[in-house]
């Protein structure tokens, strides 16, 4: 089949595969047997339940999050990578509502998670005294309600935008009268939206993560959240092009030009992650303050200088290499390969900053941190991937696709 | 002939009816024709400043680092200030040359190659800082690690022994990038110029280009390779100069933050300085069809999308610094914004957050002399962002028995402005003298050039 006639191709030639239903189906069945496991885990330890859900919810959150940040990022670039993605990222983004919900069990878990919640730990702590006007429980909450607002609110936005998109073009890709100010819409509702999103990041990462280590503090932790947000969505979304490109009708539609945009924007997100932990540890460490070594000393001691180790050679150095080729970029099987590692390592870095303050001689593994991960991924996937089934594949409406498709 | 690709949105990056041929006399033109009478005012008012910027370098040779206004505790003051000013404005020319490359944004085809010319110019002027300031310039080799007899090796655990590496690295990647991207151009020159000599000059330079395929392969890997290479540079050069700082543990200095936020500010300053030549050039040069307004306007997104970044480092500062709770850095934030730097500190704010804010209008960014007058004011923001970081910080530390005031002296603003002269005198030689524009780039842009596929 030549471009042109791809190009000719309807809505109706994009509809997601049937075998969608089956991985929702098979999702939500794994999250909820993940979920029955993680109450058990709640009845019988509470306390190890908080700290392994919070790392979960981190995690599965932090891709859709970054997928919001990446769809912001494609309509402000205008760039054909994003247009192959597109409905992908938006599918991840209409998960945020739920995602919503998942926090809510975060609540009951405040005392156990952090000092600053503890009413006689602040007692005893004039740091957290002072403190104690941002870090406090009210303000804790409705900070965090009004990150899922803005959140929320911009993706749905966008997203209805986009819909729009494809109604407009009366499900054609070709022929069709097109609106192209709605393009220019879209940028301008992304600007804000990647701005808010950036501040909104930031600060949710020292509320949930950076607040359980107390008297600890470095300005870059919220710029390094954001930059593994951006591993974690691009490297989900390379593992859902890989299961797309299987099978009709994105089989035809991806091309290894494609894979290879997507391999060197995610050795370029692993790299920025790389730049952005490697300068907050020499900046600590040249600076040798107290605040800020003892952060760094767990975690370069016994078990946890294991992991640093590994997190240095699994979410850097491996990948770098990998993906320092051609090859490997233009064929999304070993791409994917570098993107589940990525992922394994996104939840050791997430572990590495939140779990030493519980078990500061070394990494404590307990059974729960997997259940908890099986609950919310496996009804998260569920969510997902009902939602990429309730469009077509590519948005059919966007004045660019032709180009996007033939790139 | 038209861009069947431009639409009203996204107008072509060349203005319609040009062909090969038309371009390359435009771009050469500028270099063959005879020189216009402007540019020998403009020229000698910067060779005024460069005699000027001798002068103050002679006399500080003979009287030393004392007529400058830094003592203890300030012991950096405008010299740093200017050559982290500098080494920014640096950045963009990489930044639009490299990675734009990388991303294949065609737009930077025309602006790529003065801003290349740019950053060569601008580090070479930062680079005299450092040296001046060691107080005995004449052993800055020392700095570099040979097997020195007196058992003298450089400190490698310092930043600013890396900053000799980074600056040095920089500058080497820069000139090459630079040079190579001439070469096809300084061969057209060679075929088009009247004068024997200049041939011959033009000739040696263009090293025997002519132009035939397998020179346009082993180019264009070249090429992509020493973008590829560059490309890190952009980020490392300006990281290891905020790792000048952020190692200390001074209060205002050592925030984790400070490599990405120096970049930021970096690209920021160094796309205020393209925007601040190109919109001159432009008109002075009629090459308003090839400098379009749509170039502006990405330049100006650019601006806007870095001067944010930077507030975000301000922002994150100030925030952490009540976070944190350390009485000296809550007194280092009151003392920038109330205490006797309080002028520059907002004057900095309004500069580098609040003027660029005027770009999220269209209209704003469409008016050339608008986007100038904003350049100019970023351009003095960040220079003033450096000065308030450095001054601020040493000027009162931990112990108030050990604070004090500085002041620049009449030879600190003399060397300044001398550098500015030595930047504009080599700017002016560089456009009467080599393409400013990329004219084989250029050329590869026209709708002639680009090939169609023929439906099967």
């Amino acid at each position: 089949m030549t471009t042109r006639e791809q190009a000719g191709r309807s809505a109706a030639d994009y509809a997601p595969p049937a075998a969608l239903e089956a991985i929702r189906r098979g999702a939500l069945l794994t999250g909820g047997v993940g979920a029955a496991a993680a109450i058990l885990g709640f009845v019988l330890d509470p306390a190890q339940f908080y700290r392994s859900y919070l790392i979960a919810f981190v995690f599965w959150l932090s891709i859709a999050l970054g997928c919001f940040a990446l769809s912001t990022l494609h309509h402000l670039s205008s760039g054909a990578w994003g247009l192959m993605i597109r409905r992908i990222l938006e599918a991840a983004t209409r998960t945020l509502p739920f995602l919503a919900l998942f926090f809510v069990p975060v609540i009951p878990g405040m005392r156990v998670l952090y000092h600053w919640a503890r009413p006689e730990d602040v007692a005893a702590d004039p740091h957290l005294q002072h403190q104690a006007l941002y870090l406090n429980v009210p303000f804790f909450i409705g900070r965090t309600a009004l990150y899922f607002a803005i959140w929320i609110g911009f993706a749905l936005v966008l997203d209805r935008m986009s819909r729009r998109q494809d109604r407009q073009a009366g499900g054609e890709v070709r022929g069709a009268p097109r609106d192209p100010r709605l393009t220019r819409r879209m940028q301008m509702v992304a600007a804000p939206g990647l701005i808010l999103y950036c501040l909104t990041a930031t600060f949710a990462s020292i509320d949930w993560l950076m607040s359980i280590n107390p008297h600890f503090h470095s300005s870059m932790y919220g710029v390094a959240f954001v930059g593994g947000q951006a591993v974690s969505a691009l490297a989900f979304t390379i593992l859902v092009t890989l299961w797309l490109s299987r099978r009709p009708p994105m089989d035809v539609a991806f091309r290894p030009t494609h894979f290879h945009d997507y391999g060197k924007l995610l050795f370029t997100f692993v790299v920025l992650w790389a730049y952005f932990a490697a300068s907050q540890l020499i900046i600590s460490y040249q600076g040798n303050l107290p605040m800020e070594v003892g952060y760094y000393r767990t975690r370069t001691h016994g078990g946890w200088g294991t992991l640093s180790l590994l997190i240095i050679a699994g979410h850097f150095a491996l990948p770098f290499f990998l993906l320092l080729g051609r090859d490997l970029k233009r064929h999304v099987g070993g791409l994917s390969v570098v993107a589940a590692l990525l992922l394994v390592m996104r939840w050791c870095d997430l572990y590495w900053q939140a779990a030493p303050i519980f078990s500061p001689d070394g990494p404590a593994l307990h059974w729960l941190d997997a259940a908890t991960m099986i609950a919310i991924g496996g009804l998260w996937i569920g969510l997902f991937a009902g939602q990429l089934a309730r469009r077509p594949l590519l948005p059919v409406g966007d004045p660019a696709l032709p180009e996007a498709l033939n790139a | 002939m038209t861009d069947p690709h431009a639409t009203p949105e996204r107008p072509a990056l060349i203005s319609p009816g040009y062909t090969s041929g038309t371009v390359t006399d435009k771009i050469s033109e500028v270099v063959l024709k005879k020189t216009p009478r402007w540019w020998y005012a403009g020229f000698a008012v910067a060779f005024l400043l460069v005699m000027m910027l001798l002068y103050a370098i002679a006399y500080l040779f003979a009287k030393g680092v004392g007529i400058w206004g830094v003592n203890i505790p300030v012991g950096w003051g405008w010299d740093i200030t200017n050559f982290v000013w500098w080494i920014g404005i640096g950045h963009a020319g990489t930044l639009i040359s490299a990675i734009l490359l990388l991303l294949r944004q065609h737009w930077r085809n025309s602006i790529n190659r003065f801003a290349e010319a740019m950053t060569l110019f601008a580090v070479g002027c930062a680079g005299l800082y450092p040296l001046l300031h060691l107080g005995r310039p004449w052993v800055f080799y020392w700095l570099f690690p040979y097997p020195s007899t007196m058992g003298v090796w450089p400190q490698f655990r310092s930043p600013l022994v890396w900053d000799v590496f980074a600056v040095s690295t920089y500058a080497t990647i820069s000139f090459l990038f630079w040079f190579v991207g001439l070469i096809p151009d300084l061969a057209t020159l060679r075929d088009r110029t009247k004068n024997p000599a200049a041939r011959i000059i033009y000739g040696m330079l263009a090293m025997g280009w002519r132009g035939s395929a397998r020179h346009w392969h082993n180019y264009d890997s070249a090429y992509l390779m020493l973008a590829g290479l560059a490309t890190p540079l952009v980020v490392s050069v300006h990281s290891v100069v905020s790792f000048d700082f952020a190692s200390g543990v001074l209060p205002g200095w050592h925030s984790t933050v400070f490599p990405p936020y120096f970049v930021a500010g970096a690209i920021y300053s160094g796309f205020a300085m393209v925007l601040t030549l190109a919109i001159p050039l432009r008109a002075l040069f009629g090459l308003q069809d090839f400098i379009t307004a749509r170039h502006l306007q990405n330049m100006a997104k650019v601006m806007l999308a870095t001067g944010l970044i930077v507030a975000y480092g301000y922002m994150i500062e100030f925030f952490l610094a009540w976070y944190g709770d350390d009485p000296y850095e809550v007194y280092m934030v009151a003392n920038r914004a109330l205490g006797p730097y309080a002028f520059q500190f907002w004057a900095l704010i309004a500069c580098n957050i609040l003027a660029p804010q005027f770009l999220w209008i269209k209209r704003a960014r469409s008016s050339p002399a608008f986007l100038f007058v904003i350049a100019i004011i970023v351009n003095i923001g960040m220079w003033l962002e450096r000065f308030v970081i450095i001054v601020t910080s040493l000027h009162r530390d931990f112990l108030p028995s050990s604070w004090g005031m500085y002041h620049g002296t009449i030879w600190d603003v003399a060397t300044f402005v001398g550098t500015l002269g030595l930047f504009a005198a080599l700017m002016f030689l560089f456009i009467r003298f080599l393409p400013m524009i990329s004219i084989f780039e250029m050329r590869t842009m026209l709708p002639e050039a680009k090939v169609e596929e023929e439906p099967k």
